[in-house]
């Protein structure tokens, strides 16, 4: 998203020389009359612009410099400046930071393995074959579907006991996780979700893959096979170099879904199960997004969770930044 | 051949793995309440029951009438407004143009996340907690479908619009009997992805909503989820109904979906 909106910005500013370009009495008043028209079409979305979308963040911060009653539901009234005393507590509360332990977890695993799926996929449909289009529709189906229900219908696949996987794995005689379901059991858990994720959201890495290998020029391949180019050679110096855009494309996208990883984790964990860390139960799925969730929807602890969301906003702002020197270093 | 026969074997093989969930969901909800686990993998006598039991029994009916108002209504003014907002970006100069494009943009780096909180704030001060437009109005302004409604309505000749004002027609009129018109399909695509967006919009949904009159499919189902653990061909069934219309619409509208979807990350 980040990228996309520094080109874009770039873009218009380089079309801003329109056809009135010069200056004089009447071009002004045409301006004027322009001028009005289009905040007038622009009027509904600015408005629900303002108030949503850019009043919540300053108030965001408002929020998380304030306590906020958990009892009181009249959130302007009668807040208690508190100044930093949020995000004082939130940089020692170890729940926090082991959330963002696990929110980086939950990044290295579904990142890469998203981008190995996606980028599979789009090399096997990368071929002339019947029903290609049959099979991308299938792949990317699930992309579209709800996160709720899929997390839903997997916590019914991974069942203890008698979940069909459980019994998957109990039949080729590996019954770790027939006590606790593989959702139970520790070391799994994240795992878990991240395979239900990325199966879902495969498609949408294997489109951007696809078109990126659609558009390299069949006469590299070509000249790489007259050389005697082995096909993993191939994709290893043509392919894989070519697609690299879509790739840190995904890595930050990637990334910053999982700063905002919830509905899978809410549909199939909780954020459990948990771990005892020095004395303190912590969730092996314990991510940032849940936290903050969990903070605000359960314990109303509205200033507290708008202090989390805000090193969230943080953490997202570094990691674009990270991979925007990436990008213009390497691409 | 053997290549060929290989990747239809590889293909066939991921396609089943990436669709076994909804699969699974289909063949389970069909199965005898209370009976999810049985281990065959077609029930040997299929039933319509969950679903006559989430329908009407525990009010998947109304919840699903529920979705449809608020994701077809939410759609409606999300696109409308995009479709505005796009046209005057792309054909109009005016004051303020790129820095207000500028800052809309850059509203696209802020993690969702970041919004539940004072947006909940908002909604409650303004009294609208348990309502429709609490669910429909925070989300109407959709800064990606106003960049992908410009990218697309600038590629439109500014000769036609032109040539209509010289013919006598207003700003409305322009707007209406040209723009309109010759941007059909993004308005299609735009509504089509709106429509998905607020149809699987569950958080916001369960945060602005405690009356059991307003849930909406996904809300009913996580609400089902805690109360009900046992009754899992139940919550199939209720699946079911919350993916089917979605399933439905892609089936019929793919192309739209899966370019409207990826057109901001190929051609951003």
């Amino acid at each position: 998203m980040a990228r996309l909106g520094k080109r874009s910005r770039e873009r218009s500013g380089s079309s801003d020389v329109g056809p009135g370009a010069n200056p004089g009495p009447r071009h002004a008043s045409r301006l004027a009359r322009e001028t009005a028209t289009s905040y007038a079409f622009l009027a509904p979305f600015l408005v629900v612009f303002a108030v949503f979308l850019a009043f919540p963040v300053f108030y965001s911060l408002y929020l998380a410099l304030h306590q906020v009653p958990a009892d009181s539901f009249d959130i302007f009234g009668g807040l208690e400046f508190v100044a930093f005393k949020n995000f004082a507590k939130l940089f020692t509360d170890t729940k926090f930071w082991w959330s963002v332990l696990m929110t980086l977890y939950y990044a290295a695993l579904i990142v890469p393995s998203g981008i190995a799926v996606s980028l599979s996929l789009a090399l096997l449909l990368n071929n002339r074959l019947r029903f290609v289009a049959a099979y991308r529709s299938a792949f990317f189906m699930p992309y579209v579907l709800d996160m709720l229900v899929v997390g839903i219908v997997w916590t019914l696949i991974y069942s203890p006991h008698v979940g069909v996987l459980t019994r998957i794995f109990e039949s080729v005689g590996i019954g770790a996780f027939t006590e606790r379901g593989l959702l139970g059991t520790l070391a799994y858990a994240m795992p878990a979700v991240v395979f239900a994720n990325v199966l879902k959201g495969a498609g949408f890495g294997m489109i951007l893959y696809l078109s990126a290998i659609q558009n390299i020029s069949p006469a590299l391949y070509e000249a790489a096979e007259i050389d005697g180019a082995t096909p993993w050679q191939r994709f290893r110096s043509i392919t894989l170099p070519l697609v690299k855009p879509i790739t840190f494309f995904m890595v930050i996208v990637g990334t910053i879904g999982a700063l905002n990883a919830f509905a899978e984790v809410y549909a199939m964990t909780s954020g459990g199960p948990n771990v005892d860390v020095g004395g303190r139960a912590l969730g092996a799925t314990w991510v940032t997004g849940y936290y903050v969730f969990d903070t605000f929807y359960t314990q109303f602890r509205l200033g507290y969770a708008a202090a989390m969301s805000y090193v969230l906003l943080g953490l997202t702002l570094i990691i674009s930044l990270v991979n925007r020197r990436f990008l213009s270093a390497e691409v | 051949m053997l290549r060929r026969v290989l990747l239809y074997v590889c293909l066939t093989a991921a396609a089943v793995v990436v669709l076994f969930p909804f699969f699974w969901m289909v063949v389970t909800a069909f199965k005898q309440p209370g009976q999810a686990f049985t281990p065959e993998v077609f029930p040997s006598n299929p039933t319509l029951e969950n679903f006559r039991r989430v329908l009407s029994d525990y009010g998947f009916a109304k919840y699903f009438l529920n979705s449809v108002f608020v994701a077809t209504s939410a759609a409606l003014f999300a696109t409308l407004f995009a479709t505005m907002a796009g046209y005057v970006f792309a054909k109009k100069q005016f004051v303020g143009r790129d820095k207000v494009f500028g800052i809309l943009l850059l509203s696209l780096m802020i993690p969702g996340m970041m919004y539940v909180v004072p947006q909940f704030a908002i909604i409650n001060r303004l009294g609208w907690m348990n309502t429709y437009k609490a669910m429909i109005v925070p989300h109407l302004a959709n800064v990606f479908g106003l960049f992908l409604m410009r990218q697309y309505m600038m590629t439109i000749p500014s000769e036609l619009l032109e040539a209509a004002k010289i013919d006598g027609a207003g700003e409305w009129q322009v707007f209406r009997t040209i723009m309109v018109p010759l941007s059909i399909p993004i308005i299609a695509t735009l509504f089509l992805l709106t429509f998905q967006f607020h149809w699987n919009n569950f958080l916001w949904q369960l945060i602005v909503t405690n009356v059991e009159r307003l849930y909406t499919v996904p809300v009913g189902l996580a609400m089902f989820k805690s109360a009900h653990e046992e009754l899992y061909t139940l919550k199939m069934a209720g699946s079911c109904i919350s993916v089917l219309p979605i399933a439905a619409l892609f089936f019929f509208a793919q192309r739209y979906f899966i370019e409207g979807m990826t057109m901001g990350a190929l051609k951003g």
